[in-house]
């Protein structure tokens, strides 16, 4: 609780100092942040380029809403809610209308893809790449709403109490969600174990 | 310890358990329980699997020039209202008191051509806030000024500026 209340501070606060014309806090702010707006935008949408863009629009809008900014929420609460509601609205404008084709074909303007083995065997990277499209398949079939609150609680570490204000949902509504999320997603790849 | 797949909150328990979020206590409890029931234990085993399989999903470092494009954005993008006012305000005020500044710094050397270098007083920091077009723009009138002080002082050198 301590720590919670710790985070919470000081991202306000310095979301607070932004709007009181610290450029620099933004500048921290963006640091602390970036990367992981990038990566959830980016499995929510499954396409590198167009994750960056929203993650782009999330932190302008940040930006631009300093001035009417109050700390009433944890500042990731209202980020993640800015970046949820730009990666629904693209996924259902169909921004990512390219997603099956990146997903079938492997775009060549994406970044190579890391293996956890710095010098991988042609097979070793056949075979985590085949098993890295099962896991984004899967994932790209659940429900909008089932994908974000996996990703939340799987890469964010959110608690459910987060999860549901990101969502506007209630924290029953979110246990619910995560727990047909997981269950489809268990049945779809239970034949990786 | 009840099974906690039939318990009403029981699946929760486990999700927690298999994300190494429950307390020391909790997940003593549950191991316990779990060496006698297959059901909760089949689950947990499942889920497991499930998370090292999302947490080799690795997302792609964010592009080097990520802050870049956002900054220039930042900077493109259309100020608020009252920002926009006060720009306006400033757009036409600046480069008239800067000229205004101008003239009158020239005045005052054509009127004492010998004296001391000048070191820009006040406007100063008025030019540090300018454009690169208005500072362009002041640069000319002060040229100009030199002509035109050639030009009614043909005996008299060039003043210090």
């Amino acid at each position: 609780m301590g720590a919670f209340a710790m985070t919470l501070d000081y991202d306000a606060e310095l979301m607070l100092r932004v709007r009181d014309g610290d450029g620099a806090s933004f500048g921290v702010l963006l640091e602390k942040h970036r990367t992981s707006v990038v990566h959830f935008l980016y499995r929510m949408v499954q396409n590198y380029a167009v994750a960056e863009e929203l993650a782009q629009e999330v932190f302008l809008r940040v930006y631009r809403s300093r001035e009417s900014y109050e700390a009433s929420a944890k500042f990731t609460t209202w980020l993640f809610r800015i970046a949820t509601h730009l990666a629904l609205n693209a996924l259902r404008d169909g921004k990512n209308e390219r997603l099956q084709e990146r997903l079938d074909n492997e775009s060549p303007d994406m970044p190579a893809r890391q293996v956890s083995d710095a010098r991988p065997t042609v097979e070793q990277r056949m075979v985590y790449q085949v098993r890295l499209d099962e896991v984004r398949r899967a994932v790209a079939t659940l429900p909008e709403k089932q994908r974000a609150a996996v990703l939340m609680h799987k890469y964010q570490e959110m608690e459910y109490s987060q999860i549901a204000k990101v969502l506007s949902c209630s924290e029953s509504a979110v246990k619910s969600l995560l727990f047909r999320a997981y269950e489809t997603l268990r049945a779809r790849l239970a034949h990786m174990a | 310890m009840n099974c906690p797949m039939e318990a009403r909150q029981g699946s929760e328990l486990l999700l927690e358990y298999t994300a190494g979020r429950l307390e020391a206590g909790e997940a003593s409890a549950l191991e316990v329980h779990m060496e006698s029931c297959a059901r909760c234990r089949e689950f947990a085993q499942s889920q497991e699997m499930l998370w090292q399989a999302l947490e080799g999903w690795e997302a792609e470092p964010v592009s080097m020039d990520f802050d870049r494009r956002l900054f220039a954005r930042i900077a493109q993008a259309p100020a608020s209202w009252w920002t926009r006012l006060t720009g306006q305000v400033m757009h036409h005020a600046v480069p008239v008191a800067a000229a205004a500044g101008v003239m009158i710094l020239a005045g005052v050397m054509l009127e004492r051509p010998a004296v001391t270098p000048v070191t820009p007083p006040a406007q100063s920091a008025q030019v540090e806030t300018l454009g690169p077009e208005q500072v362009q723009s002041a640069l000319d009138d002060m040229e100009m000024l030199r002509d035109f002080n050639h030009l009614v002082r043909p005996d008299n050198a060039e003043p210090r500026m």
